[in-house]
């Protein structure tokens, strides 16, 4: 989930480079119109991840959006005062589908980078916070970051946890179209450890029966990193107003139990921190 | 000394709005240049082993035997009519697994099967059937007159194919041949997605580091292009060479 097109990132990058030019040409301080857009229409258009599991997927039942992701965005738009309009994004295609306008708002299982805070915009506050865990075979002995030395590991080409494993834990990386294939690669038995967000492996390892050999024996996550709401560059209007409906979120406790009521386990730490930290500063 | 034509370089470049600091960073330049080496490997592999799997696969097809010919052509549709990409990931991710599981639960040790042998096997197939098609155009365009004069003379059936109609064939088919050849150059690129560290797989890699793409994906465009020229070149001069005096122009 952590991966990213960086081909895309440089595209949307000359693309926020043309329309800044554009915004400098024409001499006038750009407003926010997206806030306006959806208070107008009475709608936000809200990007969403679904790739199976308690993060978001559909129901099989009613086709419709379940889960985390999903959860979270009608959340937001109920917050903005507005409905929500869902569009499923492709890990690869999300930045691309913010940046041409065909969504408002990234709820996307996106962590925040200094390349990305670069060309996107984001409400600062956190929604949760993600790291990287490795799945290894049960009998494979590895219990630290550091048996990870000198042997083959996979990862999601583009993964940002591509480059701690190779220079700090000297694992060798063998990166991977995406985590799908990455995950068979483990199995298929090309790599001891498949080291991808925590939150796509310890599901798998925990409920997947398929999965019965494999394990994440390892405690500690790499690099973990927060998710934020992204929306584009410098809307500033946009980005209060949601960072508003996110730090409610955490002041009510209404994460914690929709991270219990999605089926999120082991439950994160981070919001009850986020959620403690809020409550004082509000004091 | 080097280092210094090389700082050079890449500021030279920089000042082009082109950013190639990654070949300062040694272990990033190393990668690169290994991965060079490793689409000529892939190149100098899967040509011979493409052209052996294309006559085999001809020979069956021109038979004139069932048994031999309808197997041959049901393999050539299906590996024709479905994508490389495709294709490698059922080789190597489906039954490069079921094969690993099924070694580990005879306790036979690991599997020696790696993914850069899998691409070899992949595009050397892939490209064989359809350098098959290309020879079977060129056996059957061997007139029936030479066949029978060759008959008439005594000539096996496996003389036939060998000393007539191989030789015939190859120079009809040239042209398709060089033209597939050129396509596999290219298609070996596909490396990159079971992690084979071919010049396209590290460039993604390097990359999705430091968002240069333009500047690696120029330096792909060379590679690729030399190579194709190289490999049309060889092709232009068997032409030249295997031509037969009085016949066509």
């Amino acid at each position: 989930m952590r991966q990213h097109s960086a081909y895309s990132r440089s595209i949307a990058r000359s693309l926020t480079g043309v329309a800044a030019a554009l915004t400098l040409l024409a001499g006038t301080a750009h407003a926010d119109a997206t806030l306006d857009k959806i208070k107008q229409r009475g709608k936000v258009t809200i990007g969403v991840l679904v790739n199976g599991g308690p993060f978001g997927s559909i129901d099989p039942n009613t086709q419709q959006l379940v889960g985390w992701n999903p959860e979270l965005a009608r959340a937001v738009a109920k917050g903005l005062g507005v409905e929500a309009d869902l569009v499923q994004v492709q890990t690869a295609t999300r930045v691309q589908f913010l940046q041409a306008g065909k969504v408002d708002l990234l709820i996307a299982s996106m962590e925040l980078n200094p390349d990305r805070a670069e060309i996107l915009g984001y409400a600062p506050t956190p929604f949760y916070r993600v790291g990287g865990a490795a799945a290894v075979r049960k009998d494979s002995g590895i219990t630290q970051w550091a048996d990870l030395r000198g042997k083959p590991v996979c990862v999601s080409q583009g993964s940002s946890f591509a480059k701690p494993l190779s220079t700090e834990y000297g694992a060798k990386v063998q990166g991977y179209k995406s985590s799908s294939d990455s995950l068979l690669a483990l199995r298929g038995g090309n790599c001891v450890a498949a080291v991808h967000d925590s939150t796509l492996i310890h599901p798998l390892v925990n409920k997947n029966s398929e999965w019965s050999q494999y394990a994440a024996p390892i405690a500690s996550e790499i690099l973990p990193a927060p998710s934020v709401v992204w929306t584009r560059k410098g809307e500033a209007d946009t980005i209060a107003a949601v960072d508003k409906v996110v730090q409610e979120w955490h002041r009510s406790g209404w994460l914690i139990a929709a991270e219990k009521r999605v089926g999120i386990a082991p439950a994160n730490h981070f919001l009850v921190e986020q959620q403690a930290k809020l409550k004082t500063a509000a004091r | 000394m080097s280092d210094n034509l090389m700082v050079q370089g890449v500021q030279a470049l920089k000042a082009l709005g082109l950013n190639y600091a990654f070949v300062l960073d040694d272990m990033e330049r190393q990668a690169f240049v290994r991965g060079l080496g490793v689409s000529l490997q892939l190149c100098l592999l899967t040509i011979p082993g493409s052209l052996v799997v294309g006559v085999l696969l001809a020979a069956m097809l021109t038979s004139g035997r069932a048994w031999l010919a309808h197997p041959a052509r049901a393999f050539v549709e299906v590996t024709r009519n479905t994508p490389t990409l495709v294709q490698l990931y059922c080789a190597f991710l489906v039954l490069n697994m079921l094969i690993t599981q099924q070694l580990r639960d005879w306790g036979a040790g690991p599997n020696p099967l790696t993914p850069f042998i899998w691409v070899v096997i992949v595009v050397s197939l892939h490209k064989g059937v359809f350098h098959a098609e290309a020879l079977r155009a060129g056996i059957e365009s061997v007139p029936a007159t030479t066949l029978e004069a060759a008959r008439s003379l005594g000539f096996s059936r496996r003389q036939l194919l060998l000393r007539v109609q191989l030789p015939l064939a190859l120079r009809f088919a040239l042209p398709s041949l060089v033209n597939n050849l050129v396509d596999l150059v290219k298609m070996t690129a596909v490396a990159s997605a079971i992690a084979v560290g071919d010049v396209t797989y590290q460039s993604i890699m390097i990359w999705t580091q430091r968002d240069n793409v333009l500047e690696l994906l120029l330096l792909i465009l060379l590679w690729f292009g030399l190579l194709t020229w190289l490999l049309s070149l060889a092709g232009r001069w068997l032409e030249q060479r295997l031509r037969m005096p009085g016949y066509g122009q």
